[in-house]
């Protein structure tokens, strides 16, 4: 990390933590953490999507584990927040190794629908097991904090959103990282010149799906209530991953850029354009996809280096 | 005795269902199997077929047993439309781009509904739903008969286009090599085009066949659009009778779960099965291509 960027990082550090000086109305704080909810998790999903390129669609898993297990193992067996939250992060691991450990032998659209039944098959479980889970009614979830709320998780989600950046930050330069992206562009290649490719994305995975628990359990926390089709939906999954996608997949700083621009338009359409606010969702991906294919600051990248050529 | 009997009606209940399945399979083995093209908005469109046949029957009185026909014409055009204003835009970027698009497309559609028809769920009532069939024991309602039969026509229609027509055989030869295929003649984009054409008319059909015997509102065709994969996967990519047969069994399988575990197990069983399968056997039940 060059000095420069260790600036901006403190800077955007301290920009962050001074904005509930400003901002103190919970509405607006509820938004704001909306928005780094989302980056933490598209950053936790971009390191397999974007560095590894196993374009998972079932993120929504590690996000319901997070929330679930917080809320059952405070809620069910009595273990106190903290720890029950470790727990929950612990189980996604757990998870995460046996998800990856099928679905990493698929490659390319079979492997995105590997991740899809997964989570799909983790709804229906949740939502036909009343005695275990709470079933279609759903179960209360603890809080983390106490007093200043909104407040207290807007921080947590920064604080979850510097943990995800300075993951991706290491993972672009470390040894790991290149690994993965060997396998991102050639997992033959890569196989050949001894990355072991099978143990490289079942780590990253597991980093992947404990980032997105603790980001399923802020968000259980905060609601205090959760049902399957809420927190393990595929709407979860497809939006981590449209985030970090729009954002730029395989950019250090991408999945941030498309949190903020995202979660603001959906928040905005929701009041202006009430029920046709997925229609215009829709148009928008579409847009990106025609038009900036490898989302915005990667879009931002390819223009800077032609510049710098011509 | 009974339980037998449960058990036989069950099946045979799972296979009339299945061969709507089966249609909607097809159309997707068409569109993901053989031309690889990764379709998230599959049960859109079903659900699109469903309210076209829908607006027929309130508007003009069309019985959905021929209304389903105006469904595959439109969703035809659509689909053509769709593969030349936007599809073959993206034809040499990722899988991530297909995928992003169809869902793109799919939200687009749902909500397109939501917005004209509301969010009420609907259901149409024609005198042929009261009508059952007794075989002895055994009682089969005769809608699910009738779209068993056009759906059986279908399947041997589609199988017989992808196998013995020229536009078939070169549909194939895209498949098996997209830089070859033009070196032979073949128009990739005019074939691609076509045939995802007739992937959304099957899905029109299935739409409109299964109007009659189920209940409509915006987002029904969700379910349908994972369902679609697991049958393309289980079939073998590439094969459209081997979707067909995938179709059947998930009928069958979904039926006895029904009967035996309850109704809301259905769908985890579904995927069960679909991640048992590309685990132990990633060519698929009844295909032999390599993954």
């Amino acid at each position: 990390m060059t000095r420069r960027q260790l600036l901006l990082a403190l800077a955007a550090c301290a920009a962050c933590a001074l904005l509930p000086l400003v901002v103190q109305k919970d509405y607006q704080l509820n938004v704001l953490f909306r928005i780094f909810l989302f980056a933490a998790l598209g950053l936790a999903w971009n390191l397999v999507g974007g560095f590894t390129g196993q374009l998972s669609l079932g993120h929504a898993a590690f996000f319901g584990i997070g929330a679930y297990g917080l809320a059952l193992f405070h809620g069910k067996l009595g273990v106190p927040v903290w720890p029950a939250l470790a727990l929950a992060v612990a189980a996604a691991v757990v998870a995460s190794v046996l998800i990856g450990g099928v679905a990493f032998r698929l490659r390319g659209p079979y492997f995105a629908l590997a991740t899809i039944a997964f989570a799909e098959v983790l709804r229906n479980v949740a939502k036909n097991l009343p005695d275990v889970t709470g079933g279609d009614v759903g179960v209360q979830a603890p809080p983390l904090f106490a007093g200043a709320i909104s407040r207290s998780f807007y921080f947590a989600a920064v604080g979850l959103t510097a943990c995800s950046l300075a993951v991706t930050a290491w993972a672009a330069r470390s040894r790991f990282g290149y690994y993965l992206m060997a396998i991102r562009e050639n997992e033959d290649t890569a196989l050949s010149v001894g990355v072991n490719a099978t143990r490289s994305k079942v780590s990253v995975l597991a980093i992947s799906a404990a980032l997105t628990a603790v980001g399923g359990a802020l968000y259980a926390s905060l609601f205090l209530y959760i049902v399957p089709d809420q927190v393990l939906a595929i709407d979860i999954s497809n939006e981590i991953a449209i985030v970090a996608m729009l954002g730029g997949a395989g950019t250090v700083l991408g999945p941030i850029v498309g949190a903020i621009i995202l979660e603001t338009a959906s928040e905005v359409f929701k009041n202006v354009f009430h029920e046709a606010h997925l229609l215009i969702y829709g148009v928008l991906i579409l847009l990106v996809v025609l038009f900036l294919p490898e989302g915005i600051v990667g879009a931002l990248k390819t223009l800077r280096r032609r510049r710098g050529k011509g | 005795m009974d339980k037998l009997w449960s058990g036989v009606q069950a099946v045979l209940n799972g296979l009339l269902t299945g061969s709507l399945y089966a249609v909607i399979g097809m159309g997707m083995a068409l569109i993901f199997g053989v031309m690889r093209i990764v379709n998230f908005a599959h049960g859109a469109f079903m659900m699109l077929g469903m309210y076209v046949t829908y607006v027929l029957y309130e508007r003009a009185h069309i019985n959905p047993y021929f209304g389903f026909v105006g469904a595959a014409l439109l969703l035809g055009a659509l689909g053509y439309l769709i593969y030349h204003g936007l599809l073959r835009r993206i034809a040499e970027r990722s899988d991530f781009m297909q995928i992003l698009m169809t869902l793109g497309i799919a939200l687009i559609l749902s909500d397109g509904i939501l917005l004209t028809f509301g969010a009420d769920y609907h259901q149409i009532n024609i005198p042929l739903l009261d009508k059952n069939v007794h075989l002895g024991r055994i009682t089969l309602n005769a809608p699910w008969l009738v779209s068993f039969a056009i759906a059986a026509v279908l399947a041997i229609g589609m199988f017989l286009f992808v196998m013995r027509s020229s536009l078939g055989r070169a549909l194939r030869a895209i498949a098996q090599n997209r830089y070859a295929a033009p070196l032979m003649g073949i128009d990739v984009h005019r074939v691609q085009a076509l045939s995802f054409a007739m992937g959304l008319a099957a899905v029109g059909i299935a739409g409109g066949l299964l109007l009659p015997v189920f209940y409509l509102y915006p987002g029904v065709g969700d379910q349908f659009t994972l369902k679609a994969f697991v049958m393309v996967v289980l079939g073998g990519m590439g094969s459209i009778g081997g979707a067909a047969a995938a179709g059947l069994t998930l009928g069958v399988v979904e039926s006895l779960t029904s009967l035996y575990w309850g109704n809301e197990w259905a769908i985890a069983v579904d995927f069960a099965i679909f991640l048992l399968v590309l685990s132990l056997r990633p060519a698929g039940l009844f295909g032999s291509q390599r993954v």
